[in-house]
């Protein structure tokens, strides 16, 4: 009798680790991934501050000398035509992170709704959707976000909808093959037999056990789409100045590399260092979420 | 190898290719009347010389009746029409002159990217877990993560400026382009950044494929044999370790054909890619017709030439 009292105390349940404290433990762990995680935050905050407060105005012309290296008025050294550094650089990174989670949140949005109802009906909705999806991978990216910017006019709203036209359908095919497989288990089979609606089902069921993989995509599709910008920025049918973009301030530099190499040192190596910063927490909500797919 | 399937194969796939070029610049040439401002803005006529001009180009014309004969020019005479810019400039064989010179580009960085991705990935498989595999790795990640325009910048700041510096003039990389095609002093270093995003890609997967292949039964029947370790590596290990890597091959050609277009820009090689720039900055919109028609075309060719290169690695595929 004692001992049974005592064996009923011992097998107290441990504390229920779920799916999202398991992944964030194993997420701390990853140091590169954390240090990733602190240096973006920071990124962001340097970005919402930028929405008040930059040391100079970003398009003020003419305000330090032109060509100018790193002084202790201007941090970072100026421009060809004597315009802060520092502060554009700001603007660039409120430009960058709109773009990138502006194009994922569309690409959620699109991709998500699309994948889940293709996947979980299938027949001929999803018959249209893998043939569409097909087309667009068989077009070059960039022929089809050039043609768009080109003939929409390069606007922020612009470039983020051709950036998406590029990137919808790794979410649209991911979603699909997660609830594809989804569908087949007990679980879904139960809510079905109980009477659940579609909506219910697909949302509240499907969704979140297909969770794991949608962020880890999204993580990814971020540096990608920002990569995109620079890109088009860089060329010159992206972003337009005054307003400064990473890839249009190193656009810029590049006539003056001989004599003022920090213009494209600056944004290029901000830019790098943000690109390598979510591709590494990226890998590391990659392990983190799906410890199985560890390489 | 070229058995009648995979002629059949590539006759529809070439039939295909026509028709997306067609798409793309149909799309591009309807789409570009819609954008405000016009070439000829910006010159002073007298008399009636802009209405003669108007009519030179058929711009005088309805829309519907411009699209039909610049449809009947391409498909007929493969007549892109002529620059806005530069009066009597043709435009195919301006296109079809720098889609060469791309093309010579492009062919030396797929050279770089995979021989040297090749090598260095299979020197990080057999030397694993050493402070050499470390280091490439960690170079690898650091290569793909940077944008290609990045990679440029340095280097031209590492050769160009600095290398001018340090050896006094000595040694230093001209930037510049002399002649249509260049010369090999004047190719390699944008090729080289063309590549080296690329290179990384292709080290990881081969490193990864290797370590895989290097631990089968017929590896270690191959040592047992006594062969050399080299032989066993490039011969017995290396062959089967590329099927993988073949994979990326389609997307690696479109990366380096996209990244041409910085490369270009930045290298001052009178390629495509330049020309596609300018034409948009000096708003030469019947040039930047003819340019995306060629890079559809492009494209198309290249994934074709991918997929047929797969039927020659792995003899298992067939068309």
């Amino acid at each position: 009798m004692a001992t049974a009292i005592v064996a009923a105390r011992v097998m107290v349940p441990p504390a229920q680790a779920s799916l999202w404290s398991d992944a964030w433990r194993r997420l701390r762990r990853n140091r590169l991934a954390l240090v990733s995680a602190f240096y973006l935050i920071f990124l962001v905050g340097i970005a919402v501050l930028g929405i008040f407060w930059t040391p100079y105005r970003m398009s003020a012309v003419g305000i330090a000398q032109p060509y100018s290296g790193p002084s202790a008025a201007h941090l970072l050294g100026a421009d060809g035509v004597g315009r802060d550094m520092l502060s554009r650089l700001i603007i660039g990174a409120q430009i960058s992170l709109v773009v990138g989670v502006g194009t994922q949140v569309l690409v959620l949005a699109v991709g998500v709704p699309i994948g889940l109802l293709a996947g979980y009906y299938r027949g001929w909705f999803d018959s249209v959707v893998s043939f569409v999806i097909n087309v667009f991978y068989g077009i070059p990216d960039l022929l089809v976000a050039l043609t768009l910017v080109f003939l929409l006019g390069p606007s922020l709203t612009n470039i983020i909808i051709a950036i998406v036209a590029t990137r919808w359908m790794d979410m649209t095919r991911l979603v699909r093959g997660q609830t594809l497989s989804l569908r087949e288990r007990e679980f879904i089979e139960a809510a079905r037999a109980s009477g659940a609606k579609p909506t219910k089902i697909l949302f509240g069921h499907v969704l979140p056990n297909a969770l794991g993989p949608i962020i880890v995509q999204a993580t990814f599709g971020i540096p990608a789409a920002i990569l995109f910008e620079a890109f088009l920025s860089f060329l010159g049918v992206g972003i337009q100045p005054p307003t400064p973009s990473w890839g249009s301030m190193a656009a810029d530099g590049l006539a003056a590399l001989r004599i003022a190499p920090h213009i494209v040192l600056v944004p290029a190596i901000a830019l790098s260092i943000t690109l390598m910063a979510f591709n590494f927490l990226g890998d590391g909500l990659r392990d983190a979420l799906d410890p199985r797919s560890r390489r | 190898m070229l058995t009648r399937g995979t002629l059949i194969y590539i006759s529809q796939r070439i039939v295909l290719i026509g028709f997306t070029v067609l798409a793309v610049s149909s799309l591009v040439f309807l789409g570009i009347h819609r954008l405000p401002g016009d070439a000829l803005f910006s010159e002073h006529f007298r008399g009636n010389e802009e209405q003669i001009l108007l009519h030179h180009y058929g711009l005088d014309q309805p829309l519907w009746v411009q699209y039909k004969d610049y449809v009947a020019g391409v498909v007929t005479r493969g007549d892109l029409g002529e620059s806005l810019v530069n009066r009597g400039v043709k435009i195919t064989p301006l296109v079809l002159r720098e889609f060469t010179v791309s093309a010579e580009v492009g062919l030396v960085a797929l050279v770089f990217t995979i021989g040297l991705g090749m090598v260095l990935g299979v020197v990080a498989a057999v030397r694993q877990n050493t402070w050499l595999d470390y280091v490439l790795t960690t170079t690898s990640v650091i290569g793909y993560s940077m944008p290609s325009f990045v990679v440029a910048t340095l280097l031209l700041l590492v050769f160009a400026v600095w290398l001018d510096n340090v050896t006094n003039g000595a040694f230093f990389y001209q930037l510049g382009w002399h002649g249509t095609y260049g010369s090999f002093g004047e190719i390699w270093l944008p090729a080289f950044a063309l590549g080296f995003p690329y290179a990384s890609i292709v080290a990881r997967l081969t490193r990864a494929s290797m370590l895989e292949v290097i631990r089968q039964d017929y590896i270690r029947t191959a040592r047992a044999k006594g062969l050399r370790e080299t032989v066993i590596m490039v011969r017995h290990a290396l062959r089967n370790a590329l099927i993988p890597v073949t994979t990326v091959l389609g997307p690696l050609v479109i990366g380096i054909i996209t990244g041409g277009v910085i490369i270009e820009n930045i290298f001052g090689i009178p390629g495509l890619g330049k020309e596609f720039a300018q034409s948009i900055l000096s708003r030469d919109y019947s040039i930047v017709i003819g340019v995306f028609t060629m890079y559809a075309a492009m494209v198309g060719l290249a994934n074709l030439g991918v997929d047929l290169l797969y039927v020659v690695i792995d003899p298992r595929i067939r068309y």
